[in-house]
């Protein structure tokens, strides 16, 4: 399979350090990211709250103060909690944290503020249609635009991730289960194999144990023009030539 | 190598990078030699150059892939100081990026000007568009702080003029932010909103200098207005930075032009946030004083003249061009 067929199935984002090893980014949709984003509505709602209570309690004379704190603690709490958060040290407002995710650059690194900053103003264009309002204290939109921009462009970004230049990601390795090793014996192809077909191969050898048998003979019928047969005696065959790619290396 | 036996032979090594790394990410870095950590960094992408050529499983390597990754977030990192990127933006990356982008301040001008103007003088053929603009409510208040027998303070009650800071602050900044935000929208936004704020302000204008005592209303305006209109424009012009890249997006694809027209509109967008700021403060604690009308005229000249001296000279000189070429 040609790279570039791999990459478009592949939702994830390989990027090449300095160091000249390439790692993979596993990019975030847009489910836990939602996700992230009501947990984080839900914790500037709760402030917001809290800050009217005590506000309350503290300005029983005069008003004025008080709709004045109120005022100032919606703003920076609209504009700058995603900010401050996400140029923090984590990369991750506390709702995204709980999810796993961060924002990072394209590039791997941390975002900058200025990143921060940008990808969280241009959060009111992700949040049409409905038009984004401060009157409840804080923003609240309908994110419309922001969930088909991330349908739409290959690294699940929003119409902030495309101008800010980022991404997010999960923070933890994918789980991967391991079983017993096929038992086969080892055979070696008959054609000269290329790296992505090797590496293809190695997975399905360190998966098949993963798999009832009909689902292995599924996968192995599509390489049946390397084994030559169909059904489980290709299957074997291919397990065969797995095997024998990873002894050799 | 046999897969089992790389594992074993690394993974003591692997555990000990593990547990610096976790020390690291809670940002506790005197428990640890950092001057060993780029090095133990580097071995992990060896080890995982090495896991993906021998064709290793795949759980090997998301874990390599993950050791790789937390440590070169650690270790890459860019920022340098806030005061000092601070200090940088005021004496040259704002008024560069303005004399960069005059042509954006000539047009986002022109898009509030144009209107305000019309609307004014639209006044004297007929005043129906002015009232309608306006409407029975914004009329009446309008009589009320700006009318002919309108007397007295702006603001009476204890803590009026922190609870109106705190207003301009929610409200001016905000717009600020949605003008910015609208040039996402290929700049139609931006523009849209520039527009209608000219055509309400002039109507205002209208009104009073007809109907009201334009001293009233002149000598409240002119002490922020310099900051909160040109605030306002840069925020256009931030705005028409992003949107131009989705219009005109020159050599670039469109998703690169985005990238960049990010990279540009930073300065402007800090920079119509801190002209807001400043018009805040001064509309919240300066503005509604009862200070004589020439006065306040005079800090709203002196206003216009420092903000054009500032954009015109300052950041000119080669020390803060050569700032620019380090970076």
């Amino acid at each position: 399979m040609p790279r570039n067929d791999i990459e478009v199935l592949d939702t994830r984002q390989s990027v090449e350090l300095g160091e000249g090893v390439e790692i993979h980014l596993r990019i975030a949709g847009p489910f836990p990211r939602a996700l992230a984003l009501l947990l984080d509505m839900l914790i500037i709602a709760g402030i917001m709250l809290v800050v009217t209570i005590i506000v309350g309690i503290i300005s029983t004379g005069s008003g004025m103060v008080g709709q004045g704190v109120f005022l100032i603690v919606g703003f920076f709490l609209s504009w700058g909690y995603f900010t401050y958060f996400e140029a923090g040290k984590r990369g991750a407002t506390i709702g995204k944290r709980a999810l796993g995710l961060r924002v990072i650059d394209r590039s791997g690194n941390n975002i900058t503020k200025g990143q921060a900053f940008i990808r969280n103003i241009l959060r009111l264009v992700d949040m049409l249609p409905g038009m984004p309002s401060t009157a409840a204290g804080v923003l609240i939109g309908s994110f419309g635009l922001g969930f088909f921009c991330c349908l739409f462009t290959k690294k699940f970004q929003r119409v902030g991730d495309l101008v800010a230049n980022t991404l997010v990601v999960y923070t933890q390795p994918e789980l991967m289960m391991t079983g017993q090793e096929p038992t086969v014996d080892s055979l070696a192809p008959t054609v000269a194999l290329a790296r992505e077909e090797q590496v293809a191969l190695a997975d399905y050898y360190s998966r098949a144990s993963m798999w009832s048998e009909a689902r292995r003979i599924e996968l192995s019928d599509h390489a049946s023009e390397l084994t030559q047969k169909r059904g489980m005696e290709g299957m074997i065959r291919l397990l065969g030539m797995a095997k024998w790619i990873k002894e050799k290396k | 190598m046999k897969e089992q036996d790389f594992e074993a032979k690394n993974l003591p090594e692997w555990r000990k990078y593990d547990a610096t790394m976790e020390i690291l990410e809670k940002g506790d870095v005197s428990a640890v030699d950092i001057s060993k950590v780029p090095a133990q960094v580097r071995s992990r992408c060896l080890d995982l150059s090495l896991a993906r050529h021998r064709l290793y499983g795949s759980r090997m390597c998301e874990y390599l892939n993950f050791q790789v990754t937390r440590g070169h977030n650690l270790v890459a990192k860019t920022e340098g100081g806030v005061r000092e990127k601070m200090v940088h933006f005021f004496v040259a990356g704002f008024p560069q990026a303005m004399r960069r982008e005059w042509r954006l301040l000539v047009i986002c001008w022109l898009f509030f000007l144009v209107p305000f103007f019309g609307m004014w003088l639209s006044y004297d053929h007929d005043q129906e568009w002015v009232h309608s603009l306006l409407g029975e409510a914004e009329r009446e208040s309008m009589d009320e702080w700006y009318g002919k027998d309108s007397t007295g303070s702006m603001r009476d009650e204890f803590g009026s003029n922190f609870a109106m800071f705190g207003h301009y602050i929610n409200n001016n900044i905000g717009i600020d932010l949605l003008i910015i935000a609208g040039g996402a929208l290929a700049g139609v936004g931006s523009l849209f909103i520039l527009l209608s704020n000219g055509l309400q302000m002039g109507a205002a204008m209208a009104y009073v200098m007809n109907e009201g005592s334009p001293e009233r209303l002149l000598s409240f305006v002119s002490g922020h207005a310099p900051y909160e209109l040109l605030g306002m424009i840069v925020a256009g012009m931030a705005g028409m930075r992003i949107g131009l890249a989705l219009i005109k997006p020159g050599q670039l694809s469109r998703g690169k032009a985005l990238m960049e027209s990010g990279k540009l509109g930073l300065p402007l967008i800090m920079g119509a946030c801190a002209l807001t700021f400043i018009a805040a403060i001064i509309e919240g604690f300066w503005s509604a004083e009862q200070n004589p009308p020439e006065l306040k005229y005079w800090v709203g000249y002196i206003g216009w003249f420092l903000l054009a001296v500032y954009f015109i000279f300052v950041g000119r000189n080669n020390q803060s061009r050569r700032i620019v070429i380090k970076k």
